[in-house]
């Protein structure tokens, strides 16, 4: 049994079970996956090949970028149709063409960072106890962050409703679903970033 | 910088620039939004360290975003709204920006 992160005079440190090391790493490389498909799918390649000046008149050349009326068309990103990816890279606007406009901006950066986040996560997992320092304490508990929201996004976890039902399910008896499994692994991950949090609150300077 | 002492046309420019500046310090503002997954702790954290916020108002603000669905956290130019906006994206909190009333 994992014991929760306190802070020490290096950071912070939890003394995790081998399996649960192991599990919440994989769960950070099955974001990564997911984000990283996304990325194949919105064609980053392409955006990030260094020749390209001509990207954009080559698209309009392929008759992509402007639509019958000659006016430009809000081409390239769709919002995310899976609601564990509309979690992660949520619309930046209720307005839907500024969001549109604003997602071609950022989500690229947004997802690179969220990916470097989970690859960092991964490699402090490596190490028994964990110990994060300062400056990797935000990075983790970012990177737990995202699992929860993948993991709550599969659960259908909308409202407080929902999240007591999730809790209730995970207190019960030995998981023995998908679902309850997940449940669990939701709980765990929870409880994991609430340590870590309240350490790092408990830790910050009353002025800052 | 230089001074601009004496210098009518300067100071024409100078408040001009400082009409441009008031004109556009308000009107985009970022707003969270509450949802059941993110942690109390962790909402509460984010506005102290990224907007650098005392506990008090980071508390306040937090409590906002839990009892009214959403909160506006910081508002300004335009730009540095849509940042703060995708910052909070980086941390998995709900954000979107708008224009101030």
């Amino acid at each position: 049994m994992a014991r929760a992160f306190r802070a020490t005079t290096r950071g912070y440190r939890a003394d995790m079970e081998t399996y649960e090391r192991r599990l919440l790493s994989h769960l950070c490389a099955d974001v990564i996956s997911m984000l990283e498909a996304r990325g194949q799918a919105s064609g980053d390649d392409a955006a990030t090949a260094p020749e390209d000046g001509f990207a954009h008149f080559r698209r309009e050349l392929a008759g992509l970028g402007v639509d019958i009326d000659g006016e430009t068309e809000e081409s390239g990103l769709e919002p995310p149709a899976d609601a564990a990816l509309a979690r992660l890279l949520p619309d930046a606007s209720g307005d839907p063409a500024e969001a549109a406009q604003l997602r071609r901006l950022s989500e690229a950066s947004l997802r690179e960072s969220k990916i470097a986040d989970l690859r960092a996560a991964r490699m402090a997992l490596e190490s028994d106890p964990v110990s994060l320092s300062e400056e990797q304490a935000p990075v983790f508990g970012r990177a737990l962050n995202a699992v929860r929201l993948t993991l709550a996004a599969r659960l259908e976890i909308d409202d407080e409703d929902d999240a007591e039902r999730v809790h209730q399910m995970a207190s019960g008896s030995k998981a023995s679903t998908t679902e309850e499994f997940m449940a669990e692994l939701y709980t765990f991950t929870t409880w994991l970033q609430e340590s870590l949090f309240s350490a790092m609150l408990d830790v910050m300077p009353d002025d800052q | 910088m230089t001074s601009a002492a004496g210098s009518t046309l300067t100071q024409e420019g100078t408040e001009l620039d400082l009409q441009r500046s008031v004109l556009h310090s308000r009107p985009y503002q970022v707003v969270v939004w509450n949802d059941p997954v993110n942690l109390m702790s962790y909402v509460a954290w984010v506005f102290r360290s990224y907007f650098g916020y005392s506990r008090d108002k980071a508390h306040q603000l937090m409590l906002q975003v839990h009892h009214e669905g959403r909160s506006v956290v910081a508002s300004g130019p335009r730009e540095k709204a849509e940042q703060d906006v995708t910052a909070m994206h980086s941390y998995g909190l709900q954000a979107t920006v708008e224009e101030a009333e």
